[in-house]
């Protein structure tokens, strides 16, 4: 028979690994890192110029306005929800902002207005999917679909061209201007929204509450949580840092137009995913998404500088969707 | 090692249905088995007994190929089992009732039983009403009243356990797992189980029958293995031991019985803290009954007899059509959990992996979730103050887990209701309404929890628990309210109260006296 009697156990005690406290650090979540370095090494192999101080620039400067909707993307997704809506609010709150510079509003007002206008969007957006009636992604794809017509209505499908002092603020990014401690201008915004995403997620009671309802929705209405209201402020949140995406993007190309964001909403998903957000919600973090932003700034940048044509950009970033999802999945 | 001659009705390896030789499993941090062997004949009935994280569901789950061991080698049926997958393993006729089934919720009845193998006009097109026919035969046999075409997110946490058993006997299986199979069942489902258990085993079927219901295992099985922290304790026939050597066995030392029942002497004086009069909903009717400051009161009857709709009303997830609840004297009529938890009201859910926990959050983040106020400061949540809650608890109800970051549903099944109820005691609410706290969780746990809410109601809270376990009851509540088909048929103190009365008034088995 085979008895024997487990001495040295503490007996009936709760049991802790003997390897003391084993920190979790997941190897799989690393590989945006571990791609981008190949593809780094790679792109320099075959051009030189590729790693100059105005190419990196280069890159952070594109990538900015898309990784500010990816840090309200991911805090959605987190919640389980998600915003289909950001493509053509950007331009709403773009356009809101080129009319009123046109009608020579002061800048400030103007900036205001653009960035009110997207967070009202995001609000609506907020207050129908905590109804619970249908899921976020018919709600926005409905409010994206809205403001289509509504941003093509407003600029007679003709964009606004002269974006002044926002202009002035982003644009002059191009050779031979850096205006903001030798970073391209719109790092700042991007930076600054990253950390405090980071921050929110990490510290802020609301940003726990989007994990537990992302999580477990129903758990987290017994929990005593405003499921309704939690959602209400994350939506109207991602309203606001679309605002701010609007302001950005328009004066980096000084127009405002309904086409100014077309993709972003699906890019912004896949920039999130890449960095191991999960698609429904309960995971994910600022700084994964940054690396997802990263890899994807990084490789339509470097598959231009090999001389490939943007056809494979596409290509490529397909297929690193694809990879994100498929390695997410083997982590759980 | 080889089961030796003392083993009786043990046949050689050869003969085995399973054979598990030193299965082995290490996850981060936990070493959840080691070296475990383990016999099974064709019509026996094998249980697998230990503590909370002994590493039973772990051993369930290697057999079943939801993941292949580390070490050691599985046969079964005679072949080595080389692949592990379920599928492989269900083709294999290995059926499995996993703790907690997992299903797919918006799906019929039907759909998540035959998933996989729902019948189809040439192949292509679903028959529908055949698959129906076929499930609607499947429950008939195994005397389940529960209508195949409805979603599953329709049905109780006990039709869905029924769900899932019928799932795993819809195709003839040669070993038959169920892991905690009646933790969500009442005396006269589980009863039924039972004489099913019974009848598979004479037409040879293998059942590896996991509980920590030592009567169960003792009406149940042949023989018994015993896990502890991952190691092999002992397989012996239980003819050969008593329920207290078992439970030694477990433990690795000796328990004394927990017997708390009505040591807590309220009197009369004790304000009452909850009051039902005259309740009525879909399910109650005319309900009456009080829970006074520092008592712990069980509520008992079969499911569906109205428990579970006494607490949804506690907790402003449905209002009565009648009568009236009253929270220290006066009218109480939460709008919803928010409101019930601000009036300090909370309520722990029957069902920790759908109601209660948020799986992918940590023990520490579940733990503080009805708390974040108490570990905010100016706005910010400190998560020093969120992990030394969280370690406090882990503490006090010696929750099994590698660190207070790990995800809970990492944890093992019992230890899921733990964090359950470490997350009521941060709540700081006036009156718990505990549902089935103590299912799922070992002796010694459960020991632990009777003490834990003793000591709750000592400090003047109002206890009720909701269960269908009433000898569990028995142990540590003051009084126990029987229910039957929404009505009140008995308030009896738990001291002079015996098991077989309560069942009998909640069956109905014998007249109510005034009904
Ligand atoms: N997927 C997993 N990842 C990490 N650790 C795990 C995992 N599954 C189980 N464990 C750990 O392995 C140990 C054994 O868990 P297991 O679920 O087998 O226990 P159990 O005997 O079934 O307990 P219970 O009676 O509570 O259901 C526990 O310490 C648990 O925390
Ligand atoms: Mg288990």
């Amino acid at each position: 028979m085979s008895t024997e009697t487990g001495a040295g156990l503490a007996p009936g005690a709760a049991r802790r690994p003997a390897s003391g406290r084993s920190k979790n650090v997941d190897v799989y979540s690393l590989w945006p890192i571990a791609v981008m370095v190949l593809i780094i090494i790679a792109t320099a192999l075959s051009s030189p110029r590729f790693l100059s101080v105005f190419n990196f620039e280069n890159i952070l400067s594109q990538a900015a306005p898309l990784g500010i909707v990816t840090m309200g993307q991911c805090i959605l997704l987190i919640s389980g929800g998600l915003d289909l809506s950001v493509g053509y609010n950007i331009a709403f709150s773009s356009i809101i902002t080129g009319l009123l510079l046109e009608h020579n509003v002061p800048l400030p007002v103007a900036v205001l207005a653009g960035i009110a206008a997207a967070t009202a969007v995001g609000f609506v957006n907020g207050v129908l999917a905590a109804q619970g009636r249908a899921h976020p992604f018919i709600i926005t794809l409905g409010m994206s679909i809205f403001l289509f017509g509504l941003d093509t209505q407003l600029t007679g499908g003709a964009p606004v061209n002269n974006m002044k002092g926002l202009y002035t603020a982003f644009g002059s990014y191009l050779p031979g201007g850096f205006p903001f401690f030798g970073l391209p201008s719109v790092t700042w915004p991007f930076l600054i929204v990253v950390l405090l995403t980071y921050g929110f997620l990490r510290w802020a009671p609301l940003g726990r509450r989007a994990y537990a309802i992302g999580g477990n929705e129903q758990a987290a209405y017994l929990s005593g949580i405003p499921v309704k209201r939690t959602k209400i402020y994350l939506y109207t949140l991602m309203g606001a840092l679309v605002g701010i995406t609007g302001m950005v993007l328009s004066g980096q190309i000084n127009e405002a137009s309904f086409n100014l964001a077309q993709n972003f909403e699906l890019q912004s998903i896949a920039c999130a995913v890449i960095g191991g957000t999960a698609l429904f919600g309960g995971r994910g973090g600022a700084f994964r998404s940054l690396q997802g932003v990263a890899l994807w700034g990084l490789v339509q940048n470097s598959i231009l500088f090999i001389g490939f044509s943007s056809n494979y950009q596409q290509m490529a970033l397909g297929v690193i969707i694809i990879i994100a999802v498929m390695v997410t999945r083997a982590q759980r | 090692m080889v089961p030796s001659a003392n083993d009786v009705g043990a046949q050689g390896p050869a003969e085995a249905l399973l054979y598990a030789e030193n299965v082995s499993k290490r996850f981060p941090g936990v070493q959840a088995l080691l070296d475990i062997d383990l016999t099974l004949n064709r019509g026996e009935v094998h249980a697998l007994v230990g503590q909370n994280g002994a590493g039973k569901s772990t051993l369930v789950k290697c057999i079943s190929g939801v993941y292949p061991p580390d070490g050691g080698r599985i046969t079964f049926d005679g072949r080595e089992i080389t692949t592990y997958s379920p599928k492989h393993a269900y083709d294999l006729g290995i059926a499995v009732v996993h703790q907690r089934p997992q299903l797919l919720p918006w799906l019929s009845v039907t759909e998540n039983v035959m998933l996989g193998q729902l019948p189809a006009r040439k192949g292509l097109v679903i028959d529908r009403r055949k698959a129906n026919e076929l499930t609607r035969d499947l429950l008939a046999r195994l005397r389940l009243e529960i209508d195949p075409e409805v979603p599953v997110a329709r049905l109780s946490a006990p039709e869905r356990q029924q769900v899932a058993i019928a799932k795993a006997l819809y195709r003839q299986a040669k070993l038959l797992i169920l892991d905690e199979p009646t933790a969500a069942l009442d005396a006269q489902r589980s009863a039924r189980l039972f004489a099913l258990i019974d009848d598979l085993a004479q037409q040879g079927v293998g059942v590896l029958y996991v509980s920590h219901h030592l009567e169960e295992v003792f009406r149940l099985a042949d023989r018994v293995t015993v896990l502890r922290d991952g190691r092999l304790v002992a397989t012996q026939p239980t003819a050969q031991l008593s329920q207290d050597e078992v439970v030694t066995l477990m433990a690795g030392h000796r328990i004394a019985e927990s017997s708390l029942a009505g040591s807590a002497t309220v009197a009369g004086e004790a304000a009452p803290a909850l009051e039902f009069c005259q309740l009525e909903t879909d399910v109650l009717h005319g309900v009456d009954f009080v829970v006074h400051q520092g008592e712990v009161v069980g509520v008992s009857g079969l499911i569906g007899a109205g428990g579970h709709d006494i607490a949804r009303v506690l907790f402003g997830l449905d209002r009565p059509t009648a009568g009236r609840v009253a929270l220290n004297g006066t009218t109480y009529q939460p709008h919803g959990p928010k409101q019930a938890i601000a009036q300090g009201v909370f309520l722990v859910p029957e069902d920790p992996a759908q109601d209660g926990l948020v799986p992918v959050l940590s023990v520490a983040q579940n733990v503080t979730l009805v708390s974040l106020k108490a570990i905010t400061r100016r706005g910010v949540l400190s998560l020093r103050r969120e992990r030394e809650v969280a370690d406090r608890y882990v503490g006090e109800l010696s929750i099994a887990t590698s660190s207070v970051h790990t995800a809970v549903r990492n944890l093992s099944g019992g230890n899921q209701q733990k964090v359950l109820l470490a997350k009521s005691l941060t709540s700081k609410a006036a009156v718990l309404v505990l549902e089935e706290p103590t299912q799922g969780v070992d002796v010694h746990a459960k020991a632990e929890i009777h003490r834990i809410v003793r000591d709750l109601a000592s400090r003047g809270k109002a206890v009720m628990v909701v269960s269908t376990d009433i000898r569990d009851l028995l142990q540590f509540v003051d009084r126990i309210v029987a229910l039957r088909a929404g009505r009140v048929v008995a308030d009896l103190p738990a001291r002079s109260t015996t098991y077989a009365q309560i069942l009998d008034l909640t069956v109905g088995s014998v007249a109510v006296p005034g009904s």
